[in-house]
């Protein structure tokens, strides 16, 4: 077995990977705090007043951030076929040790969905907070904001499910993934194992 | 201590809207330059520095060409109150001892979600993107006297007291339903209408947006839920199946 290590993400992807989740912590931490008027919290961050500064600014962080998430995984996320059809039928191999999944592509079918859904829901909890922050002058406003205050909170509710898996899939469930958000190398064989397809695609 | 309400009766109202005036005078609210626009009601509309201000309604029908209603507009105080629902600065609206809706400028943080929670179209932002509105003369009230407006009212169109009381005395002058006596958990603003609340320009049935509601009741918990379940649901996986393991050297 040969100790050889490949490149799975670059330093920007990494940067702003870690970008996007000291945005998310950031607006979802004071986001906590406005829900259900955590005053030690909004100590922390200087107030109710300046915590709005934290909250609206981070959001435009992470907005930005999330654009740019665009480049590196949405064209692979939208390539979709009957491997990822598999990989759902199997439940990615999470539900038995001794499942095993059709080859895929860099990123595993159950991360393309759930980058999708973060750039949907990511979009959507973003143009609903801007519509709040700004609110453009336009008839019937009162309605707009409250579709908007509705639409922020339902998507919030979602990344407050989806976001620890996330995070636990990528760390205790999957040992060695973590590292890529730190070197951006994984060993061949560990990504032979879980990314066949991409791993043939660089020709080893 | 006993809610306090304002008993407002509009057939008594005579337009003279010296509640205007005692209210601008009391709150050190300054004048507003208007135009006329064909009608007396004036300003047009409720502003940061109008708390109050009485509309004129303009009902003539065959029987009376001439009938003509003064309604007072302000802040409702309600029981179940949207702006206080909605609100996500701690302290910035808060319930007086007397039942009112008060708020505290250094708190608010101007993100403006009050305006679209209240049923009633009542609060208004000042150049400082900080809330303004009735509030009942809190000042006034938690000292014992009558707020402004209701002081000032020479025919007591506008009543000031125990909601209890105010009630009891409408009913005995045999109204016998109050506008406000049940809605948003109970208005600290009742109206002694001889009509139908519509003919006053009022809305019949007001009530918290059901966005709001919903947000309330199930988005809110669903936050804390949401996120425990994951966490939960994460761990016990950890713990039942395990992670994925490499039995290095396939």
């Amino acid at each position: 077995m040969s100790n050889q290590m490949i490149r799975k993400a670059t330093a920007f992807e990494i940067f702003n990977h870690w970008l996007l989740a000291v945005s998310f912590f950031i607006l979802t931490i004071t986001g906590f705090a406005f829900l259900f008027h955590l005053e030690g919290v909004a100590n922390i961050f200087g107030g109710t007043n300046s915590m709005k500064l934290w909250h609206n600014y981070g959001g435009l962080v992470f907005l930005a951030s999330l654009f740019l998430t665009i480049f590196n995984y949405l064209p692979v996320s939208l390539r979709f076929g009957p491997d990822e059809i598999g990989w759902f039928l199997k439940a990615g191999g999470y539900l038995s040790r001794k499942a095993t999944v059709p080859p895929q592509d860099i990123i595993n079918a159950g991360q393309k969905l759930y980058y999708l859904f973060i750039l949907f829901a990511g979009l959507a909890i973003a143009a609903s907070g801007l519509f709040i922050w700004l609110r453009p002058q336009v008839a019937d406003i009162r309605r707009w904001v409250l579709l908007s205050h509705l639409i922020h909170n339902i998507a919030f509710d979602l990344f407050m499910i989806a976001v620890p898996l996330h995070i636990y899939l990528g760390t205790l469930a999957n040992p060695g993934t973590f590292r890529i958000m730190v070197y951006g190398t994984v060993p061949l064989e560990w990504a032979r194992k879980r990314h066949a397809k991409w791993v043939q695609r660089l020709g080893y | 201590m006993a809610r306090k309400a304002l008993l407002i009766s509009p057939e008594l109202c005579i337009g003279c809207r010296g509640c205007q005036t005692a209210c601008k005078s009391w709150n050190q609210l300054p004048a507003t330059k208007t135009v006329n626009k064909g009608t007396f009601e004036n300003p047009p509309d409720l502003t940061p520095n109008l708390y109050n201000r009485i509309r004129y309604v303009e009902v003539p029908s065959e029987a009376n060409m001439v009938r003509w209603l003064f309604v007072s507009q302000r802040c409702m105080h309600c029981e179940d109150a949207g702006c206080m629902r909605i609100c996500p600065a701690p302290g910035a609206l808060f319930r007086t001892k007397e039942g009112a809706v008060a708020f505290n400028k250094d708190k608010c943080i101007g993100c403006k979600l009050c305006v679209a929670g209240c049923p009633f179209d009542v609060p208004r932002y000042d150049e400082k993107d900080k809330i303004s509105k009735c509030h009942l003369c809190s000042d006034r009230i938690a000292e014992g006297l009558s707020p402004a407006c209701a002081k000032t009212c020479p025919t007591g169109a506008i009543a000031y007291g125990d909601r209890d009381e105010l009630m009891a005395k409408a009913k005995k002058a045999g109204y016998e339903k109050l506008y406000g006596e049940a809605d948003l958990g109970g208005l600290g603003v009742l109206y002694a209408f001889k009509d139908a609340p519509k003919i006053y320009g009022m809305d019949e049935h007001p009530a918290i947006p059901e966005t709001l509601v919903f947000w309330h009741k199930v988005l809110k918990p669903l936050a804390y839920i949401g996120l425990g379940g994951a966490v939960a649901a994460s761990l016990l996986h950890y713990l039942v199946i395990g992670p994925k393991k490499d039995e290095g050297g396939e």
